[in-house]
């Protein structure tokens, strides 16, 4: 199942456009704090973890996009009842897809890293760039990818794909990037998608609001090693309950 | 049968349509109002300021609602599974689609007045006098409904349309500063309103929107009068 949903969501051709469009903007629109201007001394480490953070600000959305009708789309293209006939769990059904369609959205994301790290490794003369770039890429997006992939996939159950994708961007928004002082907001706490804690930790410096005062203080403790990886634990945790309720909500509709 | 289909004076015909369109796109707005009122409601009981407030009560009617609007049209374009049906009717589809976008912008309208005349009533109201209120949600939403509507009828496809949709509005609030500095994108500023006020240039602003919004609909519009223009929910 999971190879089946991989090979289904990579063969997308909107997946792989909506990225490269993405990608080119986010490069092009990066500004004068982005990794194209780091200078020249700075360290592998810093140069991959900034790559990884740049995508990790607006390359999710398209990911939420795309996996936002992943599980609704069996209703709608009357195939629910055939797939419950199969002889596995809803859990099964879930998880597969949820693995196989989040290792496809995230190829174009790797791929994307793994282009910038080589670029940098090359103008830069240091290998160690392209090392750290899968390292970069497991422990800054890939954990938002997995918070955000598990909600896409289930809460369109709940709330219907065009109502959650407007809520997601919004959310995208307000619980990434806006100022924690500005209003309450989920920026800079241990459940930041975008990376905050992680990328804080590998630049040695706060990438966006990571631990800044504000609303929930209790999620905001200084970004290092151990609140990074507290950080990705809570990510992956919270990133397994609408799994577990979208089981639900799958096994109580087949028995219904 | 012609006339059953074109009698826009028929209830049961725009009834259908809004069925058609279905509860949660047409919900969208009012949904996402309410989510911006709550976190306006959080933002003031953690001692926000009343600037701060107002101003993110506006946001909701200027970026909020125009962003509803649009990933609800892409949605509406894209989940039609008879097209092929309609293209033998009397009808043209894109008159079939018109009318279904002219609900869930009604809806919106409904929606967005509504919530303008309550800030104006309880005193939150911070943007232009009362009368030119309209001019704080409809350019924006033509603009962002235009460019939705040409990404789905050009790109094929709901993720697409949805991204590109998604990232204009986030491209526009991260680099709002930049965007309303220089005089040749400040026109072009969705979030002119709430972010800066109705000083300098904002009428430029409004009509600026307008017409790039209609421009961005006739040109979608032309698009979709080929036949098989429109894409499904499948074609990506």
């Amino acid at each position: 199942m999971i190879r089946y949903e991989f090979l289904m969501q990579i063969r997308k051709r909107s997946l792989w456009i909506s990225m490269g469009l993405l990608a080119v903007i986010t490069v092009l629109g990066q500004g004068d704090a982005g990794p194209r201007y780091l200078p020249d001394d700075a360290s592998a480490r810093v140069v991959a973890s900034s790559w990884a953070f740049l995508w990790s600000l607006l390359l999710p959305i398209v990911a939420g996009m795309v996996l936002a009708d992943r599980l609704v789309r069996d209703d709608r293209l009357g195939v629910s009842r055939l797939l419950e006939s199969l002889p596995t769990t809803a859990t099964t059904r879930v998880m597969g897809r949820f693995l196989g369609a989040l290792a496809a959205t995230a190829t174009p994301i790797f791929l994307a890293t793994v282009i910038a790290g080589g670029a940098e490794s090359i103008s830069r003369e240091d290998p160690a760039v392209l090392l750290w770039t899968p390292i970069a890429f497991g422990l800054v997006l890939l954990p938002g990818l997995v918070f955000v992939g598990a909600f896409a996939m289930v809460v369109p159950l709940l709330l219907t794909a065009p109502l959650f994708r407007v809520l997601f961007v919004g959310y995208w928004f307000w619980g990434n990037m806006l100022g924690p002082s500005y209003m309450p907001s989920l920026a800079g706490t241990l459940l930041t998608p975008v990376g905050d804690y992680t990328a804080s930790w590998l630049l040695g410096e706060r990438a966006l609001y990571a631990g800044a005062d504000g609303w929930l203080q209790l999620l905001r403790p200084e970004p290092n090693g151990v609140t990074a990886a507290l950080s990705v634990a809570l990510l992956l945790g919270v990133g397994l309950i609408p799994l577990l309720v979208g089981s639900r909500v799958l096994a109580r509709r087949a028995t219904a | 049968m012609r006339a059953v289909l074109t009698d826009v004076s028929s209830p049961l015909l725009w009834r259908y349509e809004s069925r058609r369109v279905g509860v949660a796109a047409q919900a969208a707005p009012a949904a996402a109002l309410a989510v911006t009122l709550l976190l306006t409601a959080f933002t003031a009981n953690a001692g926000g300021s009343r600037a701060d407030i107002e101003r993110l009560l506006l946001t909701g009617l200027e970026a909020v609602v125009p962003l509803a609007v649009a990933v609800a049209t892409v949605t509406v374009i894209t989940r039609d599974r008879c097209r092929e049906l309609h293209l033998a009717l009397p009808v043209r589809y894109v008159t079939t689609l018109g009318r279904r976008l002219a609900t869930l912008v009604g809806a919106a309208a409904a929606t967005a007045v509504i919530y303008s005349a309550a800030l104006v009533a309880t005193g939150w109201w911070s943007g232009p006098a009362a009368p030119a209120s309209p001019l704080v949600w409809v350019p924006p939403l033509l603009a962002l409904g235009g460019l939705a509507m040409i990404l789905t009828v050009v790109g094929r496809s709901v993720v697409l349309a949805s991204s590109g949709v998604a990232a204009t509005w986030l491209a526009q609030q991260l680099y709002a500063a930049s965007l309303a500095s220089h005089a040749g994108s400040r026109p072009f500023f969705l979030f002119l309103t709430s972010r800066y006020g109705t000083g300098e240039g904002w009428l430029l602003n409004r009509f600026a929107l307008t017409v790039t919004g209609l421009c961005l609909l006739a040109v979608a519009v032309t698009a979709l009068s080929r036949p098989g223009a429109a894409p499904g929910e499948e074609e990506q």
